[in-house]
């Protein structure tokens, strides 16, 4: 029987995993007549359990085939044209061969994409250190996580979240520190609040007054910028009344000595100053914490985008410990990755120090090791960062650069640099879904498949390795990632990244990664995913981390001291100004824009303002603003809420319109690169005043 | 034909500016086919690619099926809409909602007050009420400054033939009226001859509210007061769920509702 | 009305399939997740004898998430209604059937709706124990088939199935299957057996306040304001909700012109009703939350529809995140004094 082709007909559903955030969770894909037109919640999924949030439920616009790439395009003559594969890959060889000829192997540069699967991020910074002989790979991660990575990796050994989604319900404290769940990983979040309901306890740690902290038990509305003192703060009262997990402090952690020093300067008074948040509320959430059964503490970018970002988290590392909040169910330090895949970019070693599964570059016994594996002798200098990179290009170092799936154009801090550094490259290569701000600066640009046309696995935010499938063919031309990296990886000569299927390219993965190693795809699928650390010892994955002992031995206690953001305000720029994100978007908004739905909800730009700051300006609402830093200014509409505290402003960072990554600071933390995105300072205009 | 979901083709044949980001346009049929409308009722304009709003009737059908917007450029539909030209065609839906109680108006003493851009819903209405010698009607039409008036020449022609009073919450000189509507009735009960039997009111929802609480307390029959409405109307049809007020769909039931249908809709919930 | 005897529901079920085509609720491969499916070969009938609801009701058969109204062709606007092939939905519930009923009534003006709606017959299956968290019985929505909701009602009785026709058309969907008549009197065991089946679910004294609260307005502003703070806006509870019918729609470009697309929309969003000016008349989450429970509770719907505008399936609570789906609402509402 045929039907109309705008009859109602299901076909199929199929289970994978959505797209947009770290949470991971399962989602159906309906499909009818090889489109994908709408998504069924799963209810066995571990971590979902029947529930999507805005942008799980629109899935289907963001995959809508509408405004797809589907050919190779080459830019000609100040526009772009359809080209053929063979076209396209002799343009990209034959500039990388010369930069690399002319400049060396260095002269160029990967990016990777932390929504890409395990497979694509291998295979580009396989691509990267194999193929173009050169430690210039790195992604997104540089500007949410790579702190968490750093400064967990020094205290603990590793830099994931030590416990798992369901310890939620096992906690009777939860802390929530600098995120706020229920709009960036919603279904997390969700989790939260029914915990809560449940009875648990919230304490809030944010300069804003967010959903959860309207909803805390106890709400410590620090200024921006303060969490080390706040920290060293608590752990003053922890140390003073004799609340520290004694015990655990001595078998289990090094360099007490040293922290209670360093904190002893900072007792409530001073802390106080600092942060703005009163004495008796430090001595209370220092209390709840320290003595809570089980205190599970959940932190985000309100931690690590300020050039502090590494030390930031040692102190949130030193909190967990000294109360002995970690190793247990319950507990733990829990980093709340953003993108759906930026853990496994991560483990996937798409980062210039790191092989796959955190082998130091560094070591000769791992460049020996990868070098056996993948026949190729491999580089030893030390790889740029992604903003590294951008500074590369501008001072004419970097000549060529692939970037796949990432828009570091919207999503960068200060974009006017972003773009003039891209500008200056002999090629830009970009491997993409739709005509990004950054595909638009492209000399090629590369149909790739999305996440539902493809076979791979994402990593999750509790280090949870899940198998996604394709439900429907790519469009056009369209192809998987780690195929085009394959492919041009032979134009280059090197034959060992033709993997027939994704499945080969995991299996190459587990062979090379102990955290992966007991893992394939037919254990994946059965159990729902599998969590790292999966080998020998641990054949069923690992929910729980340091319940023993530490990754790196004993837990470390690092004392660290607090130092204001690079930038504050000042007579010219009177506001503080933040970045922040809007649950029903997505990074730069590249697919979740295309739902009618989430783009009626809110407007092209936005600017939050505290209601006095409002008043001061006599700014109402909807009232266009101005927003002026030391390297832009943009132009939006504004909110007035009482979610920013008096003296700050805040931005979410996904629109092409009103692109908040003006105005940000590019000041970095040293020791991961991290740019100061949470924090610099800003001059709010009133436009319609100015007007009259 | 097209079922009530997909629009017909209309034609701009008039364009002219009034008043701040304002514009008259003047529609006419394409395919010949000529409907009718009743004062208050509201129909749709689509632009492909810009999707649909709604619109109130300026002046209804004619025998040639053509009629008349008021137009004010606020979203990107508007913003479109701004940009065509005579000659140009676009979609109509319509008509579509109920309409004011003429038939309960015969032989009252009707009050109208209008407040900024809710004079053009009541434009239908005052034409049909201001020609009947039978029914006294007087119009008081408070804006911001007189910058912000619309409907200057129709307000001419009404002049002519009924008491109105237009009052500035900014005036620009001192013979202009200044404050709210509320603050002139007294002067139009004496024009008028006497107190309202009936108010028509369109404008901000608190000063429509404000005006019914006014007549509510001199002793005048909620069902004798009627408001018309604006809610974000899409289906125009009472299926899309956007204009619900309590139980009622403002699309379809509204969108003039007297203060008793209100009172009773507003009742409904306590949120 | 006619009932006879079937000794395999998978009789009745192939022998439909060979006549149109025949969605049911089926398990994907290797998972416990129910979805409406075609109909394939071998599929095992396991999941119409338990008490299982599908994730989605049926409502997406008629009223489908996203379909176009018209294209423009860059010089007319061409209506685009749907011509649907007949088809059959096998093992209905009853909450679902009755949604059916529901938007029938709503959507009675509506052509996509309705071409729809008439390429299909509808064989219910009476539930014979309480699925996870329905509480159909509370709102006269079940756990048996409703007389008129269905061309063909299956029941379960004893071992075999007894077959009621409820429609004409339904009963000639039998023609061939050479059924015998069932013996007097077993319609009437149905009528005794369903308050047996009724009396097996747990209490639901919480809906029973919650809808008498609701009606009389005893639901303070703070717990729809508390209950608003825990919305986070997904819109799960109304594209799952079997009466839910809001929608939007907008423009899409295509080859030479535009279409108009309608999608399911839920009140429960900021902007559902935020007009162009910017003013919002529902602008709180608290207001939006009680506007909700309003649309499935009121007496006011009951009216117009002869039923409430909740079928007491249960699977707001099941998707919902922020933890405000039908049972915790309606427990806290009955839980204020």
């Amino acid at each position: 029987m045929t039907a109309d082709a705008s009859a109602h007909n299901i076909s199929r559903i199929i289970q994978t995993i959505c797209p947009f955030c770290g949470v991971g969770c399962g989602i159906g894909l309906r499909v009818e007549q090889e489109k994908i037109t709408g998504v069924e919640p799963l209810a066995s999924h571990p971590v979902s359990q029947g529930k999507l949030c805005a942008k799980g439920w629109s899935t289907a616009y963001a995959v809508d085939p509408i405004d797809r790439i589907t050919t190779p395009l080459i830019r000609e003559n100040g526009s772009f044209r359809p080209a053929s594969w063979d076209e396209a890959y002799q343009v990209i060889t034959e500039a990388f061969l010369a930069a690399a000829a002319e400049k060396g192997a260095d002269a160029v540069g990967v990016i990777a994409c932390a929504r890409a699967t395990n497979e694509d991020c291998y295979a580009a910074q396989k691509f990267a250190r194999a193929v173009l002989g050169t430690n210039n790979i790195d992604h997104c991660a540089r500007i949410c996580h790579s702190p968490s990575v750093a400064g967990l990796r020094q205290t603990l050994g590793s830099g994931a979240m030590t416990n798992s989604i369901d310890d939620i319900e096992k906690a009777d404290l939860i802390v929530i520190f600098g995120c706020d769940p229920t709009e960036n990983h919603s279904v997390l979040g969700g989790r939260i609040i029914g915990a809560k309901m449940a009875g648990a306890r919230l304490l809030v740690v944010d300069p804003r007054l967010t959903r959860l902290a309207r909803m805390a038990d106890l709400h410590l509305q620090l200024q921006l910028g303060t969490n080390i003192a706040l920290i060293n703060g608590l752990l003053q009262i922890i140390f003073a009344n004799g609340w520290e997990a004694t015990e655990f402090l001595s078998s289990r952690c090094e360099n007490e000595t040293a922290l209670r020093a360093k904190v002893a300067e900072y007792p409530p008074e001073r802390v106080a100053a600092i942060t703005g948040v009163p004495e008796e509320k430090l001595i209370a959430a220092a209390r709840m914490y320290a003595k809570a059964e089980r205190a599970l503490l959940t932190y985000g970018m309100g931690i690590t985008q300020y050039t502090t970002g590494t030390n930031n988290v040692i102190s949130i590392s030193n909190l967990a410990l000294v109360a002995g909040q970690i190793g247990r169910e319950g507990t733990g330090i829990n980093p709340l990755r953003g993108q759906n895949n930026v853990q496994g970019a991560c483990d996937m070693g798409a980062l210039p120090n790191v092989f796959p599964g955190y082998q130091e570059v560094a070591q000769q016994t791992n460049r020996d090791k990868f070098a056996d594996h993948w026949q190729k002798k491999l580089p030893e200098n030390k790889g740029l960062t992604s903003l590294g990179m951008t500074k590369g290009a501008l001072s004419g170092e970097v000549r060529c650069m692939l970037i796949m799936g990432e828009d570091p154009v919207v999503t960068d801090p200060d974009q006017h640099h972003v773009q003039r550094a891209l500008e200056a490259l002999d090629l830009l290569v970009v491997i993409e879904l739709v005509m990004t701000e950054t595909a638009a600066m492209a000399d090629v640009i590369l149909p790739a498949a999305a996440f539902s046309e493809k076979a791979g696995t994402f990593t999750n935010c509790e280090r949870r390795v899940q198998l996604i499938q394709p439900a429907i063919a790519a469009p056009g031309e369209a192809k998987p990632d780690w195929q085009i990296l394959g492919e041009l990886a032979s134009r280059l000569g090197y034959h060992h990244m033709d993997w027939p299927n994704a499945e080969a390219i995991f299996n190459e993965i587990a062979a090379l990664s102990p955290l992966y190693q007991g893992m394939s795809y037919p254990k994946l699928a059965e159990n729902h995913g599998l969590q790292w650390p999966c080998n020998e010892q641990a054949p069923n994955g690992t929910p729980l981390l340091h319940r023993q002992q530490f990754s790196r031995g004993k837990g470390r206690l690092i004392p660290v001291s607090h130092a204001d953001p690079a930038e504050v305000p000042d007579e010219a720029y009177p506001l503080f100004f933040t970045t922040t994100r809007l649950h029903y978007h997505y990074g730069c908004g590249s697919m979740t824009r295309k739902s009618p739905l989430l783009e009626r909800e809110t407007p092209s730009g936005i600017l939050f303002i505290n209601p006095a700051d409002a008043q001061a300006l006599a700014i109402k609402p909807q009232t266009k603003v101005r927003i002026s830093s030391r390297r832009g200014e943009v132009e939006t509409g504004a909110i007035i809420t009482d979610e920013v505290p008096p003296g700050t402003v805040a931005m979410p960072y996904h629109f092409k319109e009103a692109p908040s990554n003006r105005l940000t600071n590019t000041a970095q933390d040293p020791v991961t690169k991290m740019p100061e995105l949470k924090a610099c300072a800003v001059r709010v205009t009133n436009l319609e005043v100015e007007h009259k | 034909m097209n079922g009530l979901m997909t629009p017909q083709l209309i034609r701009i044949t008039e364009i002219y500016d009034d008043g701040e980001a304002s514009r008259h346009f003047t529609f006419e049929p394409v395919s010949g086919i000529r409907h009718s409308a009743r004062p208050g009722q509201f129909f749709t304009l689509a632009i492909p690619g810009h999707g649909e709003a709604a619109f109130t009737y300026l002046s209804l059908p004619d025998a040639q099926g053509r009629f008349k917007a008021l137009i004010r450029k606020v979203g990107s539909l508007t913003s479109a809409l701004f940009q065509c030209n005579h000659g140009d065609l676009i979609g109509f839906r319509g008509p579509f909602g109920n309409s004011w109680p003429l038939e309960q108006l015969k032989d009252r003493r009707v009050l109208i007050i209008a407040g900024g851009i809710g004079l053009p819903p009541l434009a239908a209405v005052i034409n049909q009420l201001s020609t009947k010698e039978s029914t006294p009607v007087g119009l008081i039409y408070g804006s911001r400054s007189p910058a912000d008036q619309v409907l200057k020449q129709e307000r001419l022609a009404w002049h002519t033939c009924m008491p109105i009073l237009e009052t500035f919450d900014h005036p620009s000189s001192r013979q202009q009226l200044t404050g709210t509507p509320l603050d002139h009735i007294q002067q139009m009960t004496a024009k008028l001859g006497g107190s309202p039997e009936a108010v028509l009111a369109c404008g901000p929802e608190v000063m429509m509210n404000a005006a019914a609480q006014h007549f509510i307390q001199n002793g005048l029959p909620p069902e004798e007061i009627w408001l018309a409405l604006e809610r974000r109307m899409h289906c125009g049809v009472g299926e899309c769920g956007h204009c619900y007020l309590g139980s009622s769909t403002v699309c379809a039931d509204g969108p003039i509702y007297s203060w008793q249908q209100l009172i009773r809709l507003q009742s409904q919930t306590t949120a | 009305m006619r009932a006879f005897l079937l000794d395999q529901i998978d009789r009745l079920r192939d022998h439909l399939a060979a006549q149109r085509s025949l969605f049911t609720p089926q398990f994907a491969a290797g998972s416990s997740e129910l979805s409406w499916l075609p109909l394939s070969h071998n599929t095992p009938s396991a999941a119409i004898e338990r008490p299982l609801l599908a994730t989605y009701p049926a409502k997406q058969f008629f009223f489908p998430d996203r379909e176009i109204l018209f294209q423009f062709d860059g010089a007319d606007f061409k209506e685009t209604l749907p011509k649907p092939a007949p088809q059959i939905l096998f093992g209905v519930r009853s909450c679902d059937l009755c949604a059916i009923a529901y938007q029938d009534q709503f959507f009675q003006q509506d052509p996509y709706y309705q071409a729809r709606r008439k390429a299909t017959l509808l064989v219910g299956i009476d539930c014979q124990l309480p699925c996870e968290g329905g509480f159909c019985p509370t709102v006269d929505a079940g756990p048996f088939v409703r007389d008129g909701m269905a061309d063909l009602v299956c029941h379960q009785q004893g071992g075999r199935w007894l077959l009621i026709s409820q429609t004409s058309e339904g009963e000639a969907l039998l023609d061939g299957l050479n059924l015998k008549a069932a013996a007097e009197g077993s319609i009437s065991q149905r009528s005794r057996q369903e308050p047996q089946v009724a009396a097996q679910f747990p209490s639901a004294a919480h809906i029973e306040t919650g809808i008498q609260r609701i009606n009389q307005t005893q639901v303070p502003a703070e717990l729809w304001q508390a209950m608003g703070l825990q919305c986070l806006s997904c819109s799960g509870c109304t594209n799952l909700c079997p009466t839910c019918s809001c929608f939007t729609s907008y423009d899409r470009p295509v080859d030479n012109g535009f279409e108009r697309e309608r999608c399911w929309d839920s009140c429960l969003y900021d902007a559902f009703q935020r007009e162009a000016s910017g003013h919002n008349p529902s602008a709180a989450a608290g207001q939006r939350v009680e506007r909700f429970w309003f649309h499935k509770f009121s007496d006011e719907y009951f009216k117009t529809f002869g039923r409430y505008g909740c079928t007491g399936c249960g699977r707001c609570e099941k998707t919902c995140p922020g933890v405000i789906g039908v049972h915790s609402v309606m427990k806290r509402i009955s839980a204020i004094l």
